[in-house]
């Protein structure tokens, strides 16, 4: 048996954003595995279980001022002595100070040749203070670089603020890193699948999951999820600003972030679908890419039909405040006002998406994705320049390109300017095309466009 | 040549070993904390203990002229051990972090302890004699370069101190990670692996340094010979033999031995002669002779299976003990053709 590389989660996030609370989260639910916590950070609240280690953040720049060379001297040090037991460790967790450069971190498991035999990096995980970090962001670094590097961005404290500003916040941070998924949490209560084993420097693998890796940009703006017993039902619509609608509805829908988000993606698909057009009185049906029609006058009605109990899931073009929607149930007994208010029913969950992205960070995303191959020689020449002049200021690059002469996918995977390109999936009867996402500070899209443009073939 | 002598096994990876003066025992220890003590000729084992320090063990050394020992751990606690009953005489508690380096004084008289940030000097007693100041980073590595001056690493500087005095007699920088250090013989030249993949050293004398940059991985073995002439140095699976005679080595090509397929996990020169032991992490171990240039040739070798985490010479040079990653414990018996 060929051994295996013990794999590392870092967690990263300003002191009181709760990182302490996911560990012992973390820690205490039942998953037989022998966890290491490293703890930089000796916390106002106490590690329950598993092997704590307290280590002190040492920073260890090269005599050649590379950045991408400076790494945890704490980290090879201990790690080296963990890895050496017969009983080794499952899996590694790196709590960094609140004022932590992820950056050496994550090099530290590219950079240290002992360390790379033994383990791999699975993720890094940034937790936000939701109510907190609009101020921190502007004030410090070290905060919208943990935001920067994050594979999957916690939005912590979210039931301190209200949605509106949720949304907002989450339209700033995925602008600034658009490849990290976003799940929100109150005291740091997510699920552990989402933030251990996420093989997030496993482009590979993460392709496979997710065709398109590149978040896509939301085409509804709200859902709403509503539990509905068998019978038949009224979606309401007054008059809005719009002529039509699109929406999806989706059978079964369960409520946790992770569950819309799964549907969304799904969504996203089906909205890219033509959609099937419908007047008022007639029936929505499920996973289906349906065009409301609006233009006639008042107050408009659609039907849904529910053979057997369930949770629906209203993924809309627009907020269902703008058209004031509204699910009613119809009464078989016609004596019943369907508009009382006891026919109405409540959500049961509701979400805003993201539909657009607008910031003016420092740090942010860039996203490239054009059909077609790359030539590789003009390709590595304009990575090498760009990591090079660059490679200060880009955190974290993703993606992956087309060669016209493989028949596989070129994947890359990148910290700063440490850099790894590998032939990945096979590329099959789909068409060819390049993806790459650049997380950094100050970085110019529009020239960054031209000379990558320059590349295809 | 090596000849077969003995072979043991311990509970876990078998971290180091050392011989008592007297060659009369090998101890042994792992990393969960076992500790074993064998017959230096047959091998047999004449007392064990296990988890001698809770969370595991970092460091052993065995007294240079009594037949004593010490060891550290991550429980922050130092140990000395009577090598033939296997008892703890002093136990020391200096200060809180892991203990992870030990170091005898040549005369014995004193112990060097480095407990993350410090090192603390004890006497044999059990006494402290000094605590160094906290130094910028975690110390990597403490050598004592005489009878009374220590000397201590870390990240950015390399520092000499007489503990006795709670006197600093000379600090050495360089803007870089310095994970391990030796001390030529008579104490003139430091050389420290350093994490970027390069050996740096200072002449005490002249205050000149230079760095020996190249190698393709970070090299942490590092072995003066007993004259202070050749240094063997890891970092690849060639032995880099650089050779500070004259006005060597800087601009002068160092020897290389080539030979294991897979980097260098240990080094050691035997207490006389040019005859230099190796071990790798595929667990093959060799013997050369190193020449006036600093190549050398085979004059033994064998496979024990496992990464080879120390090597060590029994004082009279005739025997040579190997531990590996694995727990196993071989011990060859060595012979020159003249």
């Amino acid at each position: 048996m060929v051994d295996q590389k013990v794999p590392v989660t870092i967690l990263t996030g300003y002191l009181g954003s709760g990182k302490t609370t996911l560990l012992n989260k973390i820690l205490s639910e039942e998953h037989g595995k022998r966890i290491a916590v490293i703890e930089n950070e000796y916390g106002e609240v106490g590690i329950d279980q598993g092997l704590v280690i307290n280590a002190d953040e040492e920073v260890f720049e090269m005599s050649n001022g590379c950045i991408c060379c400076t790494v945890r001297g704490d980290l090879i040090r201990v790690l080296g002595n963990l890895m050496k037991r017969r009983d080794k460790f499952d899996y590694v967790l790196v709590e960094t100070t609140g004022l932590a450069d992820p950056g050496p971190v994550a090099q530290t498991f590219f950079m240290d040749d002992e360390i790379r035999d033994e383990f791999t990096l699975d993720g890094i995980v940034t937790l936000v203070d939701a109510a907190h970090i609009d101020q921190q962001l502007g004030r410090s670094n070290e905060s919208s670089e943990q935001v920067a590097f994050a594979d999957v961005l916690v939005l912590n404290k979210s039931d301190l603020v209200s949605d509106e500003s949720l949304a907002k916040l989450e339209t700033r941070l995925r602008g600034m890193n658009s490849i990290a998924r976003v799940i929100r949490s109150e005291q740091a209560n997510v699920s552990v699948e989402s933030v251990l084993n996420l093989s997030a420097f496993d482009l590979d693998q993460i392709l496979e999951r997710r065709p398109t890796f590149l978040e896509p940009e939301y085409p509804f703006e709200w859902t709403g999820v509503f539990h509905l017993e068998p019978g038949c039902y009224q979606v309401s619509l007054e008059e809005g600003p719009d002529p039509t609608m699109s929406l999806v509805m989706i059978p079964n829908q369960e409520t946790t972030d992770e569950d819309l988000i799964e549907s969304a993606e799904k969504c996203v698909r089906y909205f890219a679908t033509p959609a099937v057009s419908i007047n008022p009185n007639d029936f929505i049906t499920t996973d289906t890419h349906i065009n409301l029609q609006l233009e006639s006058k008042g107050e408009k009605y659609f039907l849904i039909n529910i053979p057997e109990e369930q949770n629906i899931g209203l993924f809309t073009q627009h907020t269902a405040e703008e058209f004031n929607i509204k699910v009613k149930r119809v009464s078989e007994k016609l004596e019943d006002n369907p508009n009382s208010s006891k026919s109405i029913i409540s959500s049961i969950k509701e979400r805003t998406w993201v539909a657009e992205h607008e910031h003016d960070d420092e740090v942010g995303s860039i996203a490239f994705d054009y059909l077609g191959n790359v030539d590789p020689d003009k390709i590595n020449t304009w990575l090498g320049k760009l990591l090079a002049e660059k490679g200060v200021d880009i955190f974290r690059t993703k993606g992956f390109i087309s060669y016209a002469e493989e028949s596989r996918r070129i994947v890359f995977q990148g910290v700063h300017m440490l850099f790894t390109a590998q032939p990945g999936q096979e590329w099959g009867n789909e068409p060819r095309r390049n993806q790459l996402v650049f997380i950094g500070r100050n970085l110019d899209e529009d020239q960054m466009r031209q000379e990558f443009e320059q590349c295809l073939t | 040549m090596l000849h077969d002598g003995w072979s043991a096994q311990v509970n876990d990876y078998a971290l180091a070993c050392g011989w008592t003066p007297d060659c009369q025992i090998l101890i042994t220890g792992d990393v969960a904390g076992g500790l074993y003590a064998f017959e230096g000729s047959s091998g047999s084992l004449i007392w064990q203990h296990q988890e001698v320090h809770q969370g595991g063990l970092l460091a052993l050394a065995v007294h240079p002229i009594r037949s004593l020992l010490a060891t550290a751990g991550q429980d922050g606690v130092v140990h000395i051990w009577d090598c033939l009953q296997g008892k703890i005489v002093e136990s020391l508690s200096p200060g809180k972090g892991w203990a992870e380096h030990l170091c005898w004084s040549n005369d014995g008289s004193l112990l060097a302890i480095a407990i993350s940030r410090r090192v603390y000097v004890f006497t044999i007693e059990g006494k402290e004699e000094w605590r160094s100041t906290e130094q910028p980073s975690t110390v990597s590595s403490i050598r004592w370069s005489s009878t009374n001056e220590l000397a201590l690493s870390c990240y950015g500087r390399v520092l000499f101190v007489e503990p006795i005095n709670n006197k600093i007699t000379q600090q050495l920088e360089w803007p870089g990670s310095l994970v391990s250090m030796v001390l030529s013989p008579n104490g003139d030249i430091v050389a420290c692996g350093s994490q970027d993949n390069s050996v740096h050293f200072w002449r005490r004398s002249t205050g000149k340094d230079a760095e020996m940059t190249g190698y393709p991985g970070k090299p942490s073995q590092l072995a003066f010979d007993q004259t202070g002439r050749f240094l063997a140095t890891g970092g690849s699976e060639t032995i880099t033999v650089w050779n500070f005679q004259g006005d060597g080595p800087e601009g002068s090509l160092p020897g290389r031995l080539s030979i294991h397929p897979e980097p260098i996990s240990s080094l050691s020169f035997a207490n006389s002669g040019p005859l230099l032991a190796s071990g790798a992490r595929d667990g093959s171990i060799f013997v050369w002779y190193v020449d006036n240039n600093g190549d050398g040739d085979l004059v033994g070798g064998a496979f024990v299976g496992d990464l080879i985490s120390t090597v060590s010479w029994r004082p009279d040079d005739a025997a040579l003990a190997v531990v590996n990653s694995n727990g196993g414990v071989e011990v060859f018996n060595f012979k020159t053709r003249n």
